[in-house]
């Protein structure tokens, strides 16, 4: 655990956070599509217009003036509504503006940032002059002319948000709500909570790049609360992508609300968990934010280059069981950890970390990229103008693997399965791990039993991935938040999968 | 920008296009964010930033909008957005704004100082804690020192004619250390804030700690799944209060969502257990003169020697609970709802030493780090990762890592049998170190 993240919110540090059940997250809207735009309504991709590439040039140019080898300005407009349906009530509607501009000086290892959300000459001059304190008395380069580049385009849409009227959102929702009380008598609320943004992004830096895109977001949350003999569940389920409202056509969000319907109906039967050591079946999809904590985070490559993660001196070397391969991929199609370049403007491809149990690459920025002197893959991401960028997961996965997914459960003798995750983190130093159940049952004599309640996993990063003996055929995705002092949205995957030996929090000894 | 002025004519705004009430919660702050690590800056950060969030009611329903950009034609496009919203979301005679004009005086919320003390201060002092944490012939690697500090003003209006205000600054340091020993890894941190710089503890004091808490968990021991005491460290022991102050929100507890629903006036604890909210510390981290919507804060005994005496509430929970508001609305920021949230939260100390509840355990674990996410609000279970030292015959024997602690609330509350008097009040949530008499250990 590192302080830096306990400063004024006390948050744990790469937790994936849960939406608490209030949220401030909220907004409610219905039916058919019009054009919802408000006149005079600024829109993200306007942002490139805002200043001209001369502009940009200066102040670059600015920020280098004092010294430097590198310098960056960051330009970014977020329009988001959120809309919260509670106990059958349209409790809020939010609609956030958010522009800004940070610029970033590096001198050798030296960074310096500042960040202004008035998009004026005036303050992205003085933005760039408080940046360049660090560079102060040091050698400089010359900038290059920045030149506009276009990349690949990992993100269609059919129906854009800007034209989806408030009213279609929030008939999406009233389904959604309508669904999970239907499903059952003892679900007894249901929280529906829509979030959509659009951010638009431009990048110029001292290297002559120049590149700008507009990414739409979906993030659609259901949580339900069943409520048993003296016992209650709450279930959630949540899907995002970054596409267009076209989503609820392939997902209906009515199954959205089943799914999680059925988990807090399921674990009001829940008995209590064995605790101690033992064969841990983790089913396919979300489960894979077990991976994200327990290897994820100590590959990105901020604190490999500081010397001081669990993988230094571990690249080229055998690190997990040869069944297991890792893959962080930002350019997967629409999917909400994919963008079409990272927040420092490296296109995004997909890296293979681990393969076949042998660590063959890290997770950069172009900070760590340039101390490693490695390639830069892609993972320098920011939350918003407000933060510098840093090493971060798109994407990541377990690669599907070869055995069948019933196999693998009727081959484990006795053992726990866990269904569905509400989160973990992870010490990135000394690997050191948890991770948090949602949905478990045991394992006994091959069968999927009965249903136990929430249970912490804890474990080291090297004994998970080196215990990871089955991998199923079955690869699936689920979306999250991923906090690591500041927020990525991210995608976590992995085939069901079998870990021997993970110590399991249960209240019941054995 | 005078923000007062501007509050004013933007809640006149509000009505006049159609708000039959409006709210206007303005943050202007600014923030210096400096990193030292081997000795060399590598990392400094700057900024000034401000935002606005409005809140509209019409015929009782409830939007809002929020801007970074305080320019007119932004404002504008936030204010029609707020009252387009405003007639789709669900009409609710409990969607009522704060009426009452008066805030708690608090003292010591606002440092002049901490801007004037210069920057290159501010650096020489992480070079001189890090050399400190480094000074341990353990410590192998520095994560870096890190400074921080924020100062910011709250501008509150709405049309009930309030319009309140604040400033308050935070400063502090504290930094990352790492102890190698063959393929072993352990870091230790400390970091340590306080309203005003003058306040800030030594930097042997930080250097120390965190040199210790990396050094000292070397060379772990495996222990067998057991039930046994539990004695939660001071540091960790917060860890445990997340899920009762989520469980104490008035919104949780009308929605049948919290554990301590039905448990008002009744027993929840052993005696020794005292949970306060306190807006009005003077200094304190969380002190305020009123809280995310302009209720005046207030000093609450929540739980009273194991019994719970009240909720949380914002108004709006408040009203449609049928009770008064706590003073608990809470911001994240300019650009939230006020949800609800505690103030300076403790566990009241109690009067022994840490030492001698150590030495009043036989067979027990100290525990030194928690992870995980605490006792579930809704159903009370608990379930946690958990690090520390494990106790034989009154004595640290030696330290454990990797193992799970789980319960129930009520195996925790009403296991409560010991507490110690090290209550540290210079955090957000605080809390004694405290022993558990037995819960489910889970190990080799």
């Amino acid at each position: 655990m590192s302080f830096q993240d306990y400063f004024f919110k006390e948050i744990p540090r790469r937790e994936f956070l849960e939406l608490s059940l209030k949220g401030s997250v909220a907004l409610a809207s219905a039916a058919t599509l019009l054009s919802n735009l408000l006149s005079g309504e600024t829109q993200p991709k306007e942002i490139v217009s805002l200043f001209s590439r001369e502009d940009l040039n200066k102040v670059i140019q600015q920020a280098l003036r004092y010294g430097g080898d590198f310098a960056e300005v960051y330009l970014e407009h977020r329009l988001s509504r959120s809309l919260l349906l509670e106990e059958g009530k349209f409790k809020s509607a939010i609609y956030r503006l958010s522009q800004g501009a940070g610029v970033r000086v590096m001198a050798g290892d030296k960074t310096g940032y500042a960040y202004t959300d008035e998009l004026t000459m005036e303050k992205l001059l003085r933005a760039a002059e408080v940046a360049s304190y660090i560079a102060r008395n040091g050698k400089t380069i010359k900038p290059v002319p920045i030149k506009e580049q276009k990349g690949p385009n990992y993100i269609t849409v059919k129906i854009p948000l800007q034209i989806v009227a408030d009213e279609k959102r929030l008939e999406i929702m009233q389904r959604a709500h309508e669904a999970a009380l239907a499903y059952d008598a003892r679900i007894k609320m249901a929280s529906i909570d829509y979030y959509d943004e659009i951010r638009g992004r431009v990048i110029a830096n001292s290297e002559g790049l120049y590149i700008f895109d507009e990414l739409p977001l979906i993030f659609f949350t259901v949580q339900t609360l069943g409520v048993g003999n003296n016992t209650s569940h709450l279930g959630r389920e949540r899907i995002s992508r970054r596409c267009g409202i076209e989503l609820f056509d392939e997902i209906k969000p009515e199954d959205v609300a089943r799914t999680c319907a059925r988990e807090s109906v399921a674990m009001l039967e829940a008995k209590e968990a064995p605790a101690g050591k033992m064969d841990v079946v983790v089913q396919n999809g979300w489960g894979g934010v077990l991976v994200h904590e327990a290897v994820g985070h100590p590959l990105e490559a901020d604190n490999i280059a500081k010397g001081i993660g669990i993988f230094v001196g571990k690249m080229d070397k055998k690190v997990a069981s040869d069944v297991f391969t890792l893959v962080d991929d930002g350019s997967l199609p629409n999917f909400r950890g994919t963008t079409n370049f990272d927040d420092e403007g490296t296109p995004m491809k997909r890296n293979v970390l681990i393969k076949d149990g042998v660590l063959v690459k890290f997770m950069t920025d172009l900070l760590s990229a340039k101390q490693l002197k490695m390639e830069k893959t892609g993972n320098g991401r920011r939350e918003s103008f407000q933060f510098m960028p840093i090493p971060r997961m798109t994407n990541t996965f377990i690669e599907r693997g070869k055995d069948n997914p019933q196999e693998i459960i009727a081959s484990t003798k006795k053992g726990l399965y866990v269904q569905s995750i509400s989160g973990g983190s992870v010490n990135p130093i000394t690997g050191v791990f948890n991770f948090t159940c949602r949905e478990a049952y045991l394992i006994e004599n091959g069968q999927k039993t009965i249903p136990v309640k929430g249970a912490t996993l804890v474990g080291h990063c090297l004994d998970i991935i080196q215990g990871i003996d089955a991998v199923g055929h079955d690869l699936d995705f689920g979306p999250g938040i991923c906090g690591k002092g500041q927020i990525a949205e991210v995608t976590a995957g992995q085939p069901t999968v079998r870990i021997r030996g993970i110590n399991v929090g249960g209240t019941r000894g054995r | 920008m005078d923000f007062k002025d501007l509050a004013k004519q933007t809640i006149k705004k509000c009505l006049k296009k159609g708000a039959e009430a409006a709210e206007i919660y303005l943050e202007n702050g600014r923030n210096l964010t400096i990193e030292v690590r081997n000795g060399e800056i590598e990392r400094i950060q700057e900024a000034a930033s401000y935002g606005a969030g409005l809140r509209i009611i019409i015929k009782g329903r409830m939007a809002f909008a929020s801007s970074n950009d305080l320019k007119e034609k932004s404002l504008d496009e936030a204010i029609n957005r707020a009252i387009a919203f405003a007639k789709i979301t669900s009409a609710d005679p409990a969607n009522v704004l704060p009426d009452d004009p008066r805030v708690s005086p608090v003292e010591g919320l606002y440092d002049p100082l901490i801007r004037q003390v210069p920057i290159d201060e501010k650096i020489e002092l992480l070079r001189r804690l890090e050399k400190l944490a480094m000074k341990d012939s353990r410590i192998t690697k520095s994560g870096g020192a890190t400074y921080r500090e924020g100062e910011g003003e709250i501008i509150l209006a709405n049309s009930n004619g309030l319009l309140k205000s604040f400033q308050a600054t935070v400063c502090g340091y504290g930094i990352e250390v790492v102890a190698e020993k063959g393929e072993q890894k352990s870091s230790g941190s400390d970091f340590r804030q306080r309203r005003f710089y003058a306040d800030l503890p030594p930097l042997e004091e930080v250097a120390s700690k965190a040199a210790r808490e990396a050094s000292e968990m070397l060379d772990p021991r495996p222990v067998k799944t057991q039930r046994a005491a539990v004695i939660f460290d001071r540091e960790v022991a917060y860890a445990l209060l997340g899920g009762i102050l989520s469980a104490l929100n008035g919104e949780r507890v009308l929605q049948g969502a919290s554990f301590l629903g039905k448990k008002l006036g009744q027993k929840i604890a052993s005696d020794f257990l005292t949970l306060i909210d306190d807006g009005l510390r003077p200094k304190g981290l969380a002190s305020k003169p009123f809280d995310g919507e302009g209720v005046a804060t207030q000093r609450r005994i929540i739980v009273h020697k194991g019994i719970l005496q009240g909720y949380m509430y914002n108004t709006i929970v408040a009203k449609r609970a049928g009770v008064e508001s706590t003073g608990n609305a809470s911001r994240n920021s300019f650009s939230s709802l006020p949800g609800i949230g505690p103030h300076n939260f403790y566990m009241e100390a109690g009067q022994a030493k840490p030492e001698d509840i150590i030495k009043a355990t036989k067979t027990g674990f100290l525990v030194k780090e928690i992870t995980g996410y605490g006792i579930n609000p809704v159903n009370g279970h608990f379930s946690g990762g958990a690090s520390g030292f494990w106790i034989e015959n009154g004595r640290i024997a030696f330290p454990v890592k990797g193992l799970t602690i789980a319960g129930s609330a009520d195996e925790i509350l009403f296991g409560l049998d010991l507490v110690a008097n090290d209550l540290d009040l210079n955090r957000i949530v605080a809390a004694p170190t405290f022993r558990v008499k037995a819960l489910q250990i889970g190990g080799d």
